[in-house]
């Protein structure tokens, strides 16, 4: 036999104790365990299991305690006289109710906006009527040079043709173009910027989107039809009808002409799927067979479609997944990497992790669950406040209890009576929570924008359905803070409870009450230098040494060939100092930048670089540092840059050219073409703090215009907002179309790290309501450890204390609790925060001792300061008061 | 049964002699239930004792057969054997 054998499960033993009428109970469960003991030979679990069934087989009439038939568990008198109890409890210890409907409150309003945010979250793709039926395609497969298995929502035009052929069980299949279709759309009227989506004619079959006009079954079956969504239709053609109507789409320079064929409903915020017309896929056609790229019969390309498939009702997607594979069996024989095709189910769309090509917004699951647990911890902290606050009362209520019981009330009802208590209190507390939720939302709403880019996919509205999780909540919250201290209270037999008071004190929980002390103090030391940390961060990388200078500067993104006129208009303006032309902008997260190949002459193998097309006044407005050469010269007088290019300092340690100046003049080759390098560079950030691809950049002077993307202008006014008025009017008279968008450099550097800031945003909201709660924890604490040893105090008064001896000797538990909790919490926040975001950043913020000891030192001062108050209320007061006092 | 196991007569041990010569198996609960009630009709008595360790120390219930208990189960057996009696010849045959 083994040293350690198993034992019963404990679980059941304390229900069966629960149940089961005393004088039964020891033969029952001598019984149930010999019978365990002599279960051999089978596995632990179908052990335990076989013994839970026997526990429950007791719960016969014979068997059952008479007690609780008699006191059914909620019984409305009992209930009521509990709550006229709680009441007045509550109204007699103001401060005790205050502390916690405080602390719960603001640790609630954090919880319903995460209960409205998971149901947000969860709620997704719910009006589409066929949800459980909707599968996409995902490919897994090694892609790139490193190969690097990644996970893609898209999947091959074949597999979705072939399905729709060959696989019984699926009814439609929906494929949609990868490739986002971001156009002009004009009338002969008006004209508007659009998000549009290629589909199949399938589209209204599989999805529930509403089509307001048109037929269902066809609107997207002819090539060149458009459908619209209700508010795009509205700007185009104001309430007249615009079915049948001719409509220009111009992409870039591309011009298609497409007729209207049915209005929809705009998609609702809740769809995974967002744009603003749908273009029927077999407009595709005609371009992809002339230019040779319909590769629709090609398993392999599996970048280039989104197919959603809608299944039978009674066919599974394993089923799916395996007919998938036998399809493209003999194509992964012939390639190195096989194919793998799953199905994703439609409630997963938002919060899957890892997958590229997104469509929509996407809230990763591990962040859902991040999310999740900061919540419960700061509800639990506000719940250890209640619970450590109770249990240290015990000592006074201790009485109470010992009266009940003497007077006939049996567990259960002390029990009850405690949980009722704290519900009442955690209700009173839900309601002051509501109100701090609406406070709170606009600011929520505001955060999420900046995480999701403008995008609102939340919209944290209360459906009637939530009231019901809302009061499910706050009867949770009651339950678990209550706990405890209705265990302990109702425990104690009422012989214990008047033989000796001093007894009382051993059962105020005082490990039990020290742990959750320490737990609530780390918690918020953690949160308050988690936010301190990531803003230095945010700060460091916002203030950053790009290499270049961005004050002044606004960027303003130009659509069109008109950008050399607008340069031209905008240099007559006084305010303006300068203007430059590029096609991106640099350090912003990458955004237009291009890529190109260098080799040097001696080299063969050419390598990837990054290109900048950039005009001649580009490097000088933003002061990049030259270390040898020139930047570009002005055509109009040296004619042409053409055969030169800027490099940075690190491609000529790609290339082995040596120091800048011997770099000068030398002969590279740049896509093949021969090229002098014209100036270096010295290295600067080029997509920003986060990210370095390539270490060579290369700035290329364009051959024509279409290369520019956007205008630099730098600005010397002090009337701000003047100047974008003016520059805007000379906008609108060059494109009447486009809305005239202007991005100071700087919030742009700021925006790429918006990330950051969402981050230490929301970690410091939680940071303050953490601290908050175990401030008023910890002054609940300070009054009632002061009261209750009140004679004490006043003895040692007598004795020749001082102020400051009484002040330390008090306060010494509480110190002793912090320095713990600092202990546990220092080092685990810096070991997270550095896995979490700091990691992702190739310069980091220096963590001195201030991020260090900023959390810890915050709550000591909060904690000196509270504690303090409380004892030096009693320390300075008369002795003879003190004592007199009992 | 419980004359059957003599000395020894406790709730798992009743469990497992039913296993064993009637073929039936019982749940632990159903043998509690059915030696309460005939304790409380007074056809069982019963004393605690035997503690033993895989029991977690905690003494058995010993039932033994009271006078009564005795007289019942002969007129029950009498009943059944008279029953059987009755049955004719040749039905028993042909069944």
């Amino acid at each position: 036999m083994n040293t350690k054998r198993p034992t019963p499960p404990k679980l059941a033993d304390w229900f069966l104790e629960l149940i089961c009428s005393e004088e039964l109970l020891e033969e029952i469960l001598g019984d149930l365990h010999e019978y365990f003991y002599d279960l051999t030979e089978i596995p632990h679990w179908k052990k335990s299991l076989l013994y839970w069934f026997h526990v429950i087989n007791f719960f016969r009439p014979f068997a059952i305690k008479r007690r609780s038939f008699r006191i059914p568990l909620i019984n409305n008198q009992m209930f009521s006289t509990h709550l006229v109890l709680a009441t007045r409890l509550l109204k007699k210890s103001k401060l005790f109710t205050f502390i916690n409907v405080i602390a719960l409150s603001i640790s609630m309003s954090v919880g319903i906006v995460m209960i409205l945010f998971l149901s947000d979250i969860y709620s997704f793709d719910d009006f589409q009527v066929h949800k459980d039926q909707i599968y996409r395609i995902n490919t897994q497969r090694v892609q790139g040079a490193q190969g690097m298995e990644v996970n893609l929502i898209t999947s091959s035009y074949y597999m979705g043709s072939q399905l729709r052929s060959q696989v019984p069980g699926v009814e439609r299949v929906l494929m949609m173009d990868a490739n986002k279709l971001v156009a002009d759309l004009k009338t002969a009227e008006s004209a508007v910027t659009i998000n549009g989506r290629y589909v199949s004619d399938s589209f209204f079959e599989v999805f529930s989107h509403k089509l307001l006009m048109g037929n269902a079954l066809n609107a997207l079956a002819a090539p060149n039809s458009v459908v619209l969504t209700e508010s795009i239709s509205k700007t185009l053609f104001g309430d007249a009808n615009p079915m049948g109507q001719t409509i220009i789409i111009e992409d870039n320079s591309d011009k298609k002409s497409g007729i209207v064929t049915g209005v929809m409903e705009d998609p609702p915020l809740n769809s995974h799927l967002h744009f603003e017309i749908l273009l029927s896929l077999s407009s595709l056609d005609q371009g992809m067979i002339e230019g040779g790229t319909d590769d629709r019969n090609e398993p392999n390309a599996t970048g280039d479609f989104h197919v959603y498939v809608l299944l039978d009702e009674n066919t599974i997607k394993e089923d799916i997944e395996l007919a998938m594979a036998e399809l493209i069996r003999e194509h992964n024989t012939s390639i190195e990497h096989p194919i793998r095709h799953t199905l994703q189910a439609m409630n997963t769309f938002v919060t899957s992790d890892l997958y590229y090509n997104d469509v929509g917004p996407r809230f990763p699951q591990q962040r859902v669950y991040i999310m999740i647990g900061l919540t419960l911890l700061i509800l639990l902290s506000a719940c250890f406040n209640y619970s450590n606050l109770s249990l240290a009362r015990a000592l006074k209520r201790s009485k109470e209890v010992g009266i009940r019981k003497i007077a006939g009330a049996n567990r259960f009802q002390i029990f009850y009576q405690f949980i009722t208590e704290a519900i009442v209190i955690a209700c009173l507390a839900f309601v002051v929570a509501l109100g701090v939720f609406f406070l709170m939302k606009p600011e929520f709403l505001s955060i999420q924008n900046l995480a999701m880019q403008g995008q609102n996919i939340f919209s944290l509205d209360i459906d009637p359905i939530h009231i019901i999780y809302f009061f499910l909540f706050a009867v949770a919250s009651g339950v678990i803070a209550g706990f405890f201290p209705a265990l302990v209270l109702s425990k104690f037999s009422a012989r214990k409870l008047f033989e000796d008071t001093r007894s009382t004190k051993t059962f105020s929980g005082n490990s039990l009450n020290r742990t959750l002390n320490i737990l609530q103090f780390a918690l918020s030391i953690s949160l308050v230098m988690a936010a301190l940390l990531v803003y230095e961060q945010y700060e460091f990388s916002v203030n950053f040494d790009l290499g270049y200078r961005t004050e002044n500067i606004v960027n303003i993104p130009v659509n069109g060939d008109y950008i050399e006129l607008l340069e031209s208009e905008y240099s007559n303006l006084a305010e303006v100092t300068s203007t430059a032309k590029s096609s991106m902008v640099i350090g912003i997260g990458g955004d237009g930048l291009s890529g190109g190949m260098i080799r040097s002459e001696s080299q063969d193998k050419p390598r990837p670089t990054f290109t900048g097309f950039v005009d001649e006044h580009f490097l000088d407005m933003q002061e990049f540092e030259i270390l040898a050469g020139t930047t570009f010269l002005n055509p109009l007088v040296n004619g042409g840059n053409n055969n030169y290019i800027v490099a940075n300092e690190g491609l000529l340690k790609e290339l082995d050219l040596g120091t800048p100046q011997e770099a000068i003049g030398k002969t590279i080759y740049y896509n093949e073409n021969r090229v002098r390098i014209l100036g270096v560079v010295k290295d600067f950030i080029d997509i920003g703090l986060t990210k370095k691809i390539f270490n060579s950049f290369v700035f290329v002077f364009p051959e024509g215009i279409e290369q520019y993307r956007s205008l630099a202008v730098k600005l010397s006014s002090n009337n701000l907002s003047a100047t974008i008025q003016n520059l805007d009017k000379v906008y609108q008279t060059l494109d009447p179309i486009h809305p005239f968008e202007f991005n100071f450099y700087d919030d742009q550097l700021a925006n790429n790290y918006r990330q950051q800031k969402v981050t230490y945003k929301l970690i410091s909201y939680l940071a303050i309501i953490a601290v908050v709660i175990s401030m008023l924890g910890m002054l609940g604490m300070a009054v009632l450890t002061t009261e209750s040893r009140v004679k004490e105090i006043g003895i040692r008064k007598v004795l020749g204390a001082g102020v400051a001896n009484l002040m330390l000797l008090l306060s010494r538990g509480f110190l002793v609790l912090i320095i713990l909790a600092g202990l546990i919490a220092i080092p685990t926040t810096l070991y997270l925060v550095n896995q979490m975001v700091l990691n992702d950043f190739l310069y980091k913020a220096e963590i001195g001792p201030v991020e260090i000891f900023s959390g810890f030192a915050i709550l000591l001062v909060i904690g000196v300061l509270t504690i303090g108050w409380q004892i030096r209320i009693a320390a300075i007061k008369n002795p003879a008061d003190l004592l007199r006092a009992n | 049964m419980i004359i059957l196991l003599g000395e020894d007569a406790y709730g798992l041990a009743i469990r497992k002699a039913l296993q064993e010569h009637a073929n039936r198996t019982v749940t632990i609960g159903a043998v509690h239930g059915t030696v309460n009630r005939l304790e409380k009709k007074g056809l069982l008595t019963s004393h605690m004792g035997g503690a033993t360790d895989s029991r977690g120390g905690r003494r058995k219930r010993l039932f033994t057969i009271t006078t009564a208990g005795k007289k019942s189960l002969k007129r029950s057996r009498d009943l059944r054997v008279n029953l059987w009696k009755q049955i004719p010849e040749l039905s028993l045959n042909l069944g």
